[in-house]
């Protein structure tokens, strides 16, 4: 069986699809802007000290930064 | 018959703008909202035998609204009351992304507004590797479907032909999950009219502004007995779309290559580094900061040099008197203290609209965001934040980048604290009256103290924001997801534009402000309520007899002012200014320097007789500018006026205190509140006050 865990955690150049977001913490507009269960997602960029992270989006193609605190409602798996 | 409405709705960084700037043809005008202050862009173009108004909505990922921006374009299109409901919509794509932009089609066509699909940057077409199939996509999308250019103007004619058209029935896409069906179907009863789109997303949403409160009660029922959150819909609906959309349109955009954002992940990894990203980011503002000086300085020179002149014209054909003296140098100088400021400005604008054009902002906001979040700001704070450093004005208007409303009026709160050019010259001759021209531990004390001062606007900006945002409400949460578009080369045309709207909107809009203080600052320093003002020469002759005309000349002035209503002002408030160790004249000084801070060295000098032009760079008259002010003895203290004690706790107030008119203005014009002006002016000198008695009561 495969594990969640937190996209936080990804190191940069590390892939994964997302396979649930936590719908109550986190606003519409993460699902509308393209982070939706079941997308892969790269970790592109990673600011110092815990800033954002820079998400590669790979099936429409586009980058996306959220905050970290946001992140830990975002769970992956490889 | 009206004018049909033509409206552009789209995702942020798909051209939206410049296919705007195309079909105008810059036929266009920045308004507000009706009862907001967002801007509101609207042009009009005549073609096809009649005039079509233009607006283009803010850019939005979703119909859904989480900041002010996108509760505009939310109530532009469900509201058909609404003053700038369009008659047709063009949806405007780009084709890395067509995905996105077929949600907001969809959510458009279902409200019931008719829509046509544009592709915009139809030459990233092959540059990514895609291929569209045209046909398929019309069939899809049930609605005609063009491509254009908008940087060199392809494809628009086409765009602006069809603005006839209105494409027929549309089939919705979007099916209600059952568990929500019952909720619907009620609500369906209630709001007979609406579309079924419609009444969806009265459930989903907390607050449709645009809906009588009983309407309002209405759904917040049928929600409540259906126990239904708001945001668990919005989601439902953006899972739902999306996985059909992401099924469809397989068949129809052709992904022959993946080409991933190589360019663009090269330059990142650069712009990006956790070193070199902020050592890049802090040289390019440097560099802004000098070409913002530098470049302006010999403008506003000339600017200076040729308003003065002018000034000295019209006084010189004007017959002489107050109503000469009102025009001279109550208005035209008003507007020349405008003016002088609107090459700074420009060149600032021109350099931020720049970094938004490339796509370099998003990426000073990833960099940022980390570092003032703590004090309740945003990434994309610092670009006021900096700019502030140059003047308040332009710095203010460039927080509207910032979408979150809570967070924006507190950067603009906040920004005014920042050291701004105009409290230089304050800084450089009170600095060199009361501090020792020492050194510590090998640096110049008198430098030392001027970058304390650098720093402590920065604290003070932080630390007010710190509190300010424990006590604004915010409408909506706070959280942070932006795209980081890839790299272009800017489209001239916007930067043209985006200069000139900021540029025109400042001289015009605060202008008008400015112009009126100038005036009554003038009147109450021309003017005085009895003859000491009026006979002032005969009272200083009778004092001193045996001046040569020139030094009279001087005396009088000086005695003029002090009985002139500004003057008996400042010994009005000289209870209120002697805690923190000033006389009267200082007072005049503090009074003048409320219009603004530059103001406070030419009345100082009007104060101590030297004629009304000093230029501080003059190292003569700086000195016997300082030399009077140094020999100046506080009548109440009996200590001279300017040392350490009171001179530390003026320069204090100089560093917090609101005293500058176009700040104000701006302030009024861009949150549209008196009462957020107020309270800005209000804790900046108040905290300005309390710092300088402190330090006064302290030194002394």
């Amino acid at each position: 069986m495969q594990k969640s865990f937190c996209l936080h955690v990804l190191k940069i150049g590390e892939k994964a699809t997302i396979s649930e977001l936590n719908a109550r913490e986190l606003p519409s507009k993460f699902f509308e802007m393209g982070l939706l269960p079941g997308t892969v997602v790269e970790v592109k960029h990673k600011a110092p000290f815990n800033g954002p992270i820079g998400l590669h989006i790979h099936n429409s193609n586009v980058l996306i930064a959220i905050r970290r605190s946001e992140a830990t409602h975002i769970l992956v798996e490889r | 018959m009206r004018d049909p409405i033509i409206a552009l709705l789209g995702n942020p960084n798909v051209g939206k703008t410049s296919l705007f700037n195309r079909i105008t043809k810059l036929h266009q005008h920045v308004g507000n909202y009706p009862g907001i202050t967002v801007e509101k862009r609207e042009g009009s173009v005549k073609a096809n035998g009649r005039n079509y108004r233009i607006i283009d909505l803010p850019g939005t990922y979703t119909l859904y609204p989480t900041s002010l921006d996108e509760e505009i374009v939310y109530n532009a299109l469900a509201d058909k009351h609404n003053p700038v409901h369009p008659d047709l919509v063009i949806v405007v794509s780009e084709p890395n992304n067509i995905k996105r932009s077929v949600v907001l089609y969809q959510q458009a066509r279902e409200l019931g507004v008719p829509a046509l699909f544009v592709i915009n940057m139809i030459d990233e077409v092959n540059e990514k590797g895609l291929e569209i199939d045209y046909a398929k996509l019309e069939g899809y999308l049930q609605t005609r479907v063009l491509t254009t250019d908008a940087r060199n103007g392809r494809g628009i004619q086409k765009v602006i032909e069809a603005f006839d058209e209105r494409p027929g029935h549309f089939l919705g896409k979007f099916k209600v999950d059952e568990k929500y069906t019952e909720a619907l179907e009620e609500a369906k009863r209630a709001f007979p009219l609406n579309t079924e789109y419609q009444t969806w997303q009265f459930l989903a949403q907390n607050h449709v502004s645009f809906l009588r409160d009983e309407d309002r009660q209405k759904i917040r029922a049928i929600r409540e007995k259906y126990s239904l959150r708001p945001n668990e819909l919005q989601q439902a609906e953006a899972i739902e779309r999306n996985t059909n959309i992401e099924k469809d349109i397989k068949e129809i955009v052709f992904l022959a290559e993946n080409r991933h954002l190589t360019k663009t992940n090269r330059i990142d990894r650069l712009l990006l580094h956790p070193f070199w990203g902020y050592a890049i980011f802090f040289a390019i503002l440097f560099v802004t900061f000098q070409l913002v000086f530098t470049l302006s300085a010999p403008i506003m020179d000339w600017i200076d040099e040729h308003f003065s002149a002018l000034i000295d014209y019209t006084a010189s054909i004007l017959p002489e008197g107050p109503i000469s003296n009102l025009i001279t140098q109550g208005i035209m100088a008003g507007i020349g203290g405008i003016i002088i400021f609107v090459p700074q400005i420009a060149i600032l604008f021109l350099l931020i609209s720049l970094m938004e054009e490339t796509g370099y902002m998003s990426r000073v906001v990833f960099l940022m965001d980390r570092w003032l979040r703590p004090y309740g700001l945003n990434g994309k704070s610092v670009i006021p934040l900096m700019s502030g450093v140059g003047c308040a004005v332009p710095a203010i208007m460039a927080a509207r980048n910032i979408e979150n409303t809570k967070e924006r009026l507190v950067t603009m709160l906040v920004t005014p604290f920042m050291t701004c050019a105009a409290r230089l010259p304050i800084y450089i001759v009170l600095i060199a009256l009361v501090i020792p021209d020492d050194t510590f531990l090998g640096f110049g004390l008198q430098g030392i103290v001027l970058n304390v001062l650098y720093i402590l606007g920065v604290l003070a900006a932080l630390l007010s924001a710190w509190v300010l945002s424990k006590i604004v409400k915010s409408q909506h949460k706070s959280f942070l997801i932006f795209e980081l578009p890839s790299y272009k080369t800017p489209d001239w045309r916007n930067v043209g534009t985006n200069v000139w709207d900021k540029t025109s909107g400042f001289l015009f809009g605060a202008g008008k402000i400015i112009l009126a203080m100038a005036v009554i600052l003038w009147v109450l320093g021309s003017f005085g309520p009895n003859d000491k003002f009026s006979n002032a020469d005969q009272y200083v002759m009778e004092a001193n007899p045996g001046l040569s005309e020139e030094e009279l000349e001087e005396e009088v002035a000086s005695f003029q002012l002090e009985h002139s209503f500004l003057g008996y002002i400042g010994m009005g408030i000289e209870p209120l200014v002697k805690p923190l160790g000033y006389d009267w004249k200082m007072g005049i000084g503090l009074v003048s320097s409320f219009a603004a801070r530059e103001v406070f060295v030419a009345t100082m000098a009007t104060v101590y007789s030297l004629g009304e032009d000093v230029d501080i760079e003059d190292e003569d008259q700086k000195t016997t500018l300082l030399g009077k002010m140094k020999s100046e003895i506080n009548r109440n203290t009996g200590q001279p006026a300017y040392n350490l004690a009171s001179g530390i706790s003026l320069l204090l107030f100089y560093a917090f205190a609101m005293q500058c008119m176009s700040t104000i203005a701006i302030m009024k014009r861009e949150t549209g509140s008196w009462k957020w002006t107020l309270i800005q002016t209000g804790m900046m000198t108040g905290m300005a006050y309390v710092v300088a008695f402190i330090a006064y009561q302290l030194i002394k």
